[in-house]
């Protein structure tokens, strides 16, 4: 069933908070849709994190940047990787630091007490994103990228953290919130995300953009570009997404691509231009050796859309 | 229509609310109170009341936790409402001198969504009781017995997955120790220094998660196996750091991104839709090799435990099968190969290409039954 449900035509952008999102969100030039509209509005007035799951290369990441800039605060990025643990993303004691002031303090006459609530102080701790983040001035937007990078003890610990907003350090004692941080969560669906934490968050999916909306995205983010070429870059890949492809390029590939045959002041596709430049858009030798093999097909595809276009 | 009498007729939109809550979390939703009541804040906020889509986006953006449930939310929606409206009209019908009350009551308020914000909770009262009409229909409206049962089994095999895999994670489970000094080994490096400390070292806990990749045949005889083993593999995916699936028959095929999305079942159709000639036979053979050839340098290191399930009736070439196992036995941490027919107490590993594999193989064992799928995540256990 189709619903008038797309993009900026929907009727129901009239609210003044939803209008304000997608007005803050676009002059950054962000292009969105309503569904990401509503989260992100959502999200914030409901003081809830807001979980982005989809494909790699569609924006998700975006969203946070532009969340922090249209909220005017800073954006605190925590990227997670395999093996990231507790210490890493909250504090750690710089032990060089503390050794060092040690040693240059060995002639003064402070008490043991003295000496060890200097170097367990503020300025020997090193703060790693999430402390950084309760404890900012400002309440700040926290990304917490590719969580499904991370292992599950992690995930837990994140829990724990984005319940309670606080962190205790031995040394020093609890730190609270001093705000709370907007925080947006992403994943890549490399691994299932616990219930525990899908259910704290709100929940977007986003996808590969439809074919209006990347053209959209290419015409602002390459806006010298030639419009047929436009048009024919979104359609070939829309197409190519629908091979059985290892690495689906996303919607950055499709812009490296343009910005890349537009410097090269190239007005239209053909044949040899695609094969000569697919290492922009594919990744994988596979996946390549494939898209040529069924290069013409591709292009029957593109070419008889725009045929009919014209009709 | 099945729902038709499920779906109660209520009168106030908060009471609609509930029921739908109820719908939903019968197909799978997790609804609590604290859903419940961000549903209704945010449609207060958005004043969603009076506008049916932007009241349908709102229940969507909070309810939804995941794709699947994203992807299944508007048809469930609609129904809801459309079961909703032919109980009230048959209602009517069937009463028409009720209607001086009815009308009072059934213009949707917004108050009434404040009262229950406010926590008058005695409309939900009403609702559960008029709800166990559902179950008992619900339950009469199975489809044939043996999907059914078919269905029963996965869920029974996710069930046990899932209770090993808790277990399994907790003996993974390293402990959440900041990264410690090493003093030990901080004073002995810095003794050629005089004693000087300068360099320091760390301890931390050591990181060896296994990977998992399963070679699943999936021929006519073989596919039921494949599935409940995935079924079953998948329970375990936090265990492991990634876990990868190839299936074959005439041919091989990565179909791990496919299983992200969709079950087993519909991606194996898909396949079968795309690749000609998908059950004219196996060719374990051809099909190791392409994967030896293709993916084993990508996929495949000393991390990795090999789980292969086919039952060894190779119409291909014998040759091929045994260099292939010779490869991955070699770059593989544990090559187990499951054969269904093992279960099977006069079974001897005779097929050709069965016994050309064996000498590669570090564990073999069968995958007919639960009982035996328990078993393999022992193996898969031990280290």
């Amino acid at each position: 069933m189709a619903r008038p449900f797309h993009s900026h035509i929907s009727p129901f952008m009239e609210h003044s908070g939803l209008e304000h999102i997608e007005s803050l969100l676009s002059e950054q030039g962000y292009i969105t849709e309503s569904s990401i509209v509503m989260s992100v509005y959502l999200a914030k007035e409901l003081k809830k994190p807001l979980l982005i799951e989809g494909p790699a290369g569609v924006g998700k990441t975006e969203i946070a940047k532009v969340m922090a800039k249209a909220l005017d605060t800073d954006l605190i990025r925590l990227q997670c990787y395999e093996g990231l643990d507790a210490p890493q993303a909250l504090y750690e004691w710089n032990y060089q630091h503390q050794l060092l002031y040690l040693k240059m303090g060995e002639q003064d006459q402070l008490s043991l007490e003295e000496k060890e609530e200097t170097i367990f102080s503020d300025r020997f701790l090193l703060k790693r994103p999430l402390l950084q983040a309760i404890t900012h001035h400002k309440a700040p937007v926290l990304l917490i990228d590719e969580v499904d990078r991370a292992d599950e003890e992690f995930e837990s610990f994140l829990l724990e953290l984005l319940s309670d907003w606080q962190i205790s350090i031995p040394e020093i004692g609890t730190i609270k919130a001093t705000h709370i941080p907007q925080v947006i969560v992403t994943s890549n669906r490399v691994r299932e995300l616990s219930e525990a934490l899908r259910r704290r968050c709100l929940y977007l999916y986003i996808s590969y953009p439809e074919f209006d909306k990347e053209l959209k995205i290419i015409q602002q983010k390459v806006p010298g570009i030639d419009d047929r070429l436009g048009v024919q870059i979104c359609k070939f890949m829309q197409e190519l997404r629908q091979l059985k492809l290892a690495k689906v390029p996303g919607v950055a590939e499709t812009l490296d691509w343009a910005q890349a045959l537009a410097a090269l002041h190239i007005d239209h596709l053909d044949k040899e231009i695609v094969e000569s430049t697919l290492g922009i858009v594919l990744k994988d030798w596979q996946d390549i050796r494939q898209a040529q093999l069924s290069l013409s097909e591709l292009f029957e595809k593109v070419g008889a859309i725009s045929k009919l276009d014209q009709l | 229509m099945a729902h038709r009498e499920l779906i109660q007729r209520q009168t106030s939109l908060t009471a609609n609310l509930l029921g739908l809550f109820r719908f939903l979390r019968k197909q799978g939703y997790r609804i609590g109170p604290a859903e419940e009541a961000d549903v209704l804040r945010a449609i207060e906020l958005l004043e969603a009341v009076k506008d049916p889509e932007l009241f349908r986006a709102a229940v969507k953006t909070v309810v939804c936790r995941s794709i699947s449930q994203k992807r299944k939310f508007d048809d469930l929606y609609d129904q809801y409402w459309k079961e909703l409206e032919k109980a009230v009209d048959s209602k009517v019908a069937d009463a028409p001198d009720k209607n001086g009350s009815q009308q009072a009551q059934n213009q949707p308020s917004f108050q009434a969504l404040k009262s229950w914000l406010q926590g008058n909770t005695q409309e939900e009262k009403e609702e559960t009781a008029t709800y166990s009409a559902q179950e008992a229909i619900g339950q009469k409206d199975f489809a044939s017995f043996s999907e059914e049962e078919l269905e029963e089994i996965l869920q029974l095999i996710q069930l046990i997955a899932r209770s090993l895999a808790f277990q399994f994670s907790r003996r993974q489970k390293k402990t959440h120790r900041h990264s410690r000094l090493d003093l030990r080994r901080t004073l002995r490096n810095n003794l050629r220094r005089g004693g000087e400390i300068v360099d320091l070292a760390f301890r931390k806990p050591p990181r060896n998660k296994r990977r998992i990749l399963l070679l699943c045949d999936v021929s006519k005889s073989m596919d039921l196996y494949s599935q409940f083993l995935i079924q079953f593999i998948y329970a375990f995916q936090n265990a492991y750091r990634s876990i990868e699936t190839f299936v074959f028959s005439t041919s091989l095929h990565r179909v791990s991104p496919q299983l992200k999305n969709e079950s087993f079942r519909a991606a194996l159709r898909e396949l079968s839709e795309q690749v000609p000639d998908w059950s004219g036979g196996t060719q374990i053979g051809q099909s190791l090799h392409t994967f030896c050839k293709e993916y084993a340098g990508r996929y495949l290191n000393r991390n990795t435990i090999v789980l292969i399930l086919s039952d060894g009736w190779d119409t291909g070439d014998v040759d091929k099968l045994q260099d292939s196992m010779k490869m991955i036995h070699a770059k593989a941490a544990k090559v187990i190969w499951l054969n269904p027919l093992a279960g099977n107490p006069a079974f001897q590993p005779t097929v050709q290409g069965m016994a050309a594999a064996m000498p590669y193989i570090d564990i073999f064992a069968s995958a007919h039954n639960v009982a035996s799928l328990r078993k393999i995540a022992s193996h898969l256990r031990k280290r």
